[in-house]
């Protein structure tokens, strides 16, 4: 370990810094008080058990553990999505689950076994960290993506219904959709990898910077998850579209309002 | 009387539901190849949701759908749509220029086995006073009239036998109304099922249907 650890009352001190915020929030009697001191509680609370957890995880080293936890991970990520995109839970909480994991495992898997040729390939001191950096960007994307497929669907229903009376399947009356779900979904990625460096320095790198490594193995590790989560944020929101697809659209084409939290039920 | 065959759309004892609080219940209507139907009555009263019944874009609360002498169900519904061209009132094109728009329709797997169809859009663009010039504009700048006019270009290389038009010429001037009429008039073969208030326009319909819906909880 080459990182200097902190100690709790050092720790402490960090929370000084909030007066900033709170005097901002204070002074211009901004009504998010209550909720930033719950957030701070709360991350604060899930940060705790976290590093806890994982100081068992990482000593166990235990495949099946390593699964489960990246698991928990997926099922937080797949409520969070559907939550978010305002779609029904029940509906397509299992695709969601289906694309989440396949987008984020291939990438995390690749990176532990092809670039860092890791013995284990779910060893956890990488596949927790790097899964979880993948899964991340997966989710922010996917209720980009998902959100935006739905909802212009069902604001521009006229268009739609349209290019179904001109004959088209129902992948060929959604596609010019999915292109403008993909494009807001993997926008924010592409404009990160083309000012990376430039505008901040990234988590992944300065991490391995603390942890003792030169800026050059940093960069390196920086680079190929970057490619990572632009391949796992890719194959999550498209599979996540596609498979969530198939319980809301009826036979006829048409989109479900049921899937819908605001819908009705059919 | 016409034969099962030669009936073009068939609705029988429909019940629809409208937003407005509207109730459409027990309607029918036979329309038997080639003929021209206009349909007229208040706004409100279901004669759009009625059209979007024969292409499955509706599913009613009961009643059945035939189109070409076949019942629409999940599984005949896109093979059946293929019969019909549909015109929206105010039609939503969907993003892009003028040119992706008139030919996206073409790259669907269903009118692939209409090779031709660059000439005859173009010719059927310029019937309706649509110049060149229009091509490569964003279809968010164009005109109501504009729209509509693509709409129904569209729609009629399609080459459809059936031919459903909701309010065809609300936005369109009297040069292009003719146009349209002239057009429905000169198709005999043509099945069409026009919703409009301007039924002067269509003096050569064989029928003109009026519908009334009622408000639900009204005893008559």
């Amino acid at each position: 370990m080459n990182a200097k650890d902190i100690a709790p009352w050092q720790l402490a001190s960090a929370y000084l810094l909030l007066i900033l915020p709170l005097t901002v929030i204070l002074w211009y009697r901004i009504p998010i008080l209550g909720q930033t001191a719950l957030a701070v509680l709360r991350m604060t609370a899930q940060l705790v058990f976290v590093g806890l957890y994982l100081q068992v995880v990482f000593e166990l080293n235990n495949l099946w553990l390593n699964l489960a936890w990246l698991s928990v991970m997926v099922i937080v990520a797949d409520v969070s999505v559907a939550r978010s995109c305002g779609l029904r839970l029940t509906r397509i909480a299992l695709p969601l689950f289906a694309a989440l994991l396949l987008g984020a495992a291939a990438p995390m898997l690749i990176f532990t076994g092809l670039i860092l040729r890791c013995e284990s390939l779910m060893d956890a001191q990488y596949a927790i960290p790097i899964g979880g950096m993948i899964l991340g960007n997966c989710l922010r994307a996917d209720i980009v993506g998902i959100r935006t497929f739905y909802s212009s669907i069902r604001t521009s229903e006229k268009s739609f219904h349209n290019s179904l009376a001109q004959g088209a399947l129902l992948h060929e009356a959604v596609r010019p959709f999915i292109t403008d779900a993909c494009q807001s979904a993997l926008a924010p990625a592409v404009a990160t990898m083309a000012t990376i460096g430039l505008v901040s320095l990234p988590g992944m790198m300065t991490g391995v910077i603390l942890g003792g490594a030169s800026p050059f193995t940093a960069i390196k590790y920086q680079i190929a998850i970057m490619i990572a989560i632009f391949s796992g944020t890719s194959v999550t929101v498209t599979l996540g579209i596609r498979l969530t697809m198939r319980s809301a659209f009826n036979h006829y084409g048409l989109l479900k309002e049921s899937i819908f939290k605001d819908g009705g039920e059919s | 009387m016409a034969g099962s065959d030669d009936i073009a759309l068939l609705a029988q004892d429909l019940s629809l539901a409208f937003d407005t609080g509207a109730v459409l219940e027990g309607f029918s209507i036979e329309i038997s190849g080639g003929q021209k139907i206009l349909m007229t009555g208040p706004s409100g009263c279901g004669k759009s949701t009625l059209l979007k019944c024969f292409l499955g874009l509706v599913v009613p609360k009961s009643g059945s759908i035939a189109v070409a002498g076949q019942p629409l169900t999940p599984a005949t519904v896109w093979s059946l749509r293929r019969q019909i061209a549909y015109v929206t009132q105010e039609p939503d094109l969907g993003l892009g220029n003028v040119r992706q728009i008139v030919e996206r329709p073409f790259h669907y797997r269903a009118n692939t086995h209409l090779p031709n169809y660059f000439e005859r859009l173009n010719e059927l663009m310029d019937l309706f006073g649509l110049g060149s010039d229009l091509r490569d504009k964003d279809v968010s700048r164009l005109s109501g009239g504009e729209k509509q006019r693509i709409a129904l270009t569209v729609a009629m290389t399609l080459d459809r036998p059936i031919l459903l038009l909701d309010e065809p010429t609300s936005a369109l001037d009297v040069r292009s109304r003719r146009t349209l009429s002239q057009y429905l008039q000169s198709r005999t073969d043509l099945t069409a099922l026009v919703v409009t208030h301007d039924t002067g326009n269509f003096t050569f319909a064989d029928n003109i249907v009026h519908l009334q819906a009622r408000v639900a909880g009204d005893s008559e």
